[in-house]
């Protein structure tokens, strides 16, 4: 997983013109399809709110305003919704990390009749429909009184942050030596000191980016927490659904405004994990 | 672990066989009456929309993200930036995607109409018309889509040993012939995974259609994932939504092992 892929590895030359030509087109065309949406949620967030109901629409905003921020953040609703995202997604990711660094552990270094089995489990797992899944998470919910709770969304979330976890902290502790282990149980050191003195410290890297992954995969959910809980323990994704969406005229610079704040911390996490990201997601792929 | 995840999903299963509602409890078994009552209504419509949210949200995204991974794998200037820049959609969340796609396709007021109208498009209601709305869906889907494959292949790229560029361009041949004689070949295995990976999920993707359409208009946009949520959370129906979701799940293997013995045949000769 440490390893890095050399940088200079041109399978195209770029020295023929034909290939400089088809290049740039491909990068302006897709790059333009990449990111003219992005320049375009920006433009609106800063537009004032009676210039975006205009035809032809203005590509350059005449004039730049934060009134969109501004009502976005004097909305006591609104923050309500971010309170519960934060509050939902740091307890998933820390719930997801804990259970996943056992379960990681035991796949990575025990040998037990259907390990593989299981592992393949967790992994296909990840493919099950979750509209399907939260029939039964519902009427579960339901049955214990817990609909419009946090425990239901911490509980729901982990459904699917539990096996991203479980697989990428197993892959960190693949890299552990087994020597390394085997010296301690040498020592006397009991299985459980062997985890907690030195195989979590030593993957203190990988538990941080497979908290952050559960961190974002929380924080972005939609569908459980529309169904799962109510105005008052609703996470943002949802929340700016029912705010927003359905109204006759819909405040787009305030919508667009939102948009860019709810993205910010999964691009700060992003940044973070940045180094692992495109190695530990492209590793076992690549090799495999 | 295993009862976090298979148990709900068996239980979901099961309720394909009863008569059961979401508010009311008690069930009572009706055999395969749910499942004859799903066949006979709208299902082989929702199979053939939800087949062309998932093909056209695979190859659209695929074509893109590989035309850049080509692009990018180049000596260009500003590669590195680009590559960075890309990202941007695929980071974003789902909601937000549609939140700005669905502003980008309004009617009175959206850019796409003013992009267009140039080229003689009359202003439309994008996201309002049967004719539209599903293209609208799988644009919008494309957009959050391609960056990952993009990473996927250029990391892919990566590893194809220029020796045998080198050799190639020895022996004279050129790039068109180089890029299916060698690269193609060579990704033949990442390509593979990113395909099927994006096809199953696409397969059940639900916050992009259900925020921009709700499945509508005239149930154009509806797939397996939106229909077992309005018949189970909107309709209250769970028997009849589990009905569907068995359904669903036994398409979805079926395609995958489908795709997996094709593949593998490939790999054969």
């Amino acid at each position: 997983m440490k390893e890095r892929t050399p940088r200079k590895a041109p399978a195209l030359r770029a020295d023929r013109p034909g290939v400089r030509v088809a290049a740039w087109a491909s990068v302006i065309v897709c790059g333009g399809f990449g990111l003219l949406p992005v320049y375009w949620l920006l433009a609106t967030s800063l537009t004032p709110r009676d210039q975006v109901f205009s035809y032809p629409p203005r590509l350059f905003p005449s004039e730049v305003s934060f009134e969109a921020y501004a009502s976005l953040f004097s909305n006591s609703q609104l923050f309500t919704y971010m309170q519960n995202s934060i509050i939902v997604s740091v307890v998933t990711a820390v719930l997801s990390v804990i259970v996943s660094a056992y379960m990681g552990y035991s796949f990575s270094k025990f040998r037990y009749t259907g390990r593989r089995a299981l592992m393949y489990f967790v992994l296909a797992s990840q493919m099950f429909p979750q509209a399907l899944l939260l029939v039964t998470l519902y009427t579960v919910f339901s049955a214990y009184g817990l609909l419009n709770t946090y425990t239901a969304l911490v509980l729901s979330f982990t459904t699917f942050t539990l096996p991203l976890c479980v697989w990428m902290l197993k892959g960190f502790f693949d890299t552990i030596p087994n020597e390394l282990i085997e010296a301690a149980l040498m020592d006397g050191a009991s299985r459980l000191r062997i985890i907690h003195s030195i195989v979590l410290p030593l993957s203190a890297p990988g538990m941080v980016a497979a908290g952050l992954f559960a961190f974002v995969r929380g924080w972005n959910d939609f569908i459980f927490a529309l169904t799962l809980a109510g105005p008052d323990k609703q996470t943002l994704p949802p929340g700016l659904v029912n705010t927003y969406v359905g109204e006759a005229a819909t405040a787009w610079p305030e919508l667009m405004a939102a948009s860019l704040v709810v993205s910010l911390p999964v691009a700060l996490a992003f940044i973070l994990l940045q180094r692992f990201l495109v190695s530990g997601m492209t590793a076992g792929a690549v090799k495999g | 672990m295993t009862a976090i995840v298979a148990y709900p999903l068996l239980t979901a299963l099961v309720t394909a066989f009863f008569k059961q509602s979401l508010v009311v409890p008690g069930r009572k078994f009706v055999g395969f009456d749910n499942i004859v009552d799903v066949l006979q209504g709208n299902f082989f419509q929702l199979f053939q929309q939800t087949m062309i949210f998932t093909l056209g949200t695979t190859i659209l995204p695929f074509a893109i993200g590989f035309a850049l991974a080509l692009a990018l794998n180049t000596r260009i200037r500003g590669a590195n930036l680009m590559r960075g820049l890309m990202l941007i959609p695929w980071l974003v969340p789902g909601v937000v995607v549609s939140f700005l796609w669905m502003w980008i396709f309004n009617g009175n007021y959206g850019v796409m109409n003013a992009l267009l109208a140039p080229l003689g498009v009359e202003p439309q209601a994008w996201l309002a018309q049967p004719g539209t709305a599903m293209w609208a869906v799988i644009i919008a889907k494309t957009w959050q889509s391609f960056p990952w494959i993009m990473v996927m292949l250029l990391a892919g790229l990566q590893t194809v040993p220029r020796e045998l560029h080198e050799a190639a361009e020895m022996d004279g041949a050129g790039t068109v012939r180089r890029f299916f004689a060698i690269t193609v070949p060579q990704l033949k295995g990442i390509i593979g995974l990113v395909l099927l990976l994006e096809f199953i999920w696409n397969f059940q993707h639900f916050d992009i259609i259900y925020v921009l359409t709700g499945g509508g208009p005239a149930g154009s946009t509806q797939t397996f994932a939106t229909s077992v949520y309005e018949t189970a959370f909107r309709g209250y129906d769970l028997g009849h939504a589990g009905a569907l979701g068995l359904l669903w799940l036994i398409l979805l293997m079926a395609l995958v092992v489908v795709y997996v013995r094709f593949s593998e045949k490939g790999e054969e000769r």
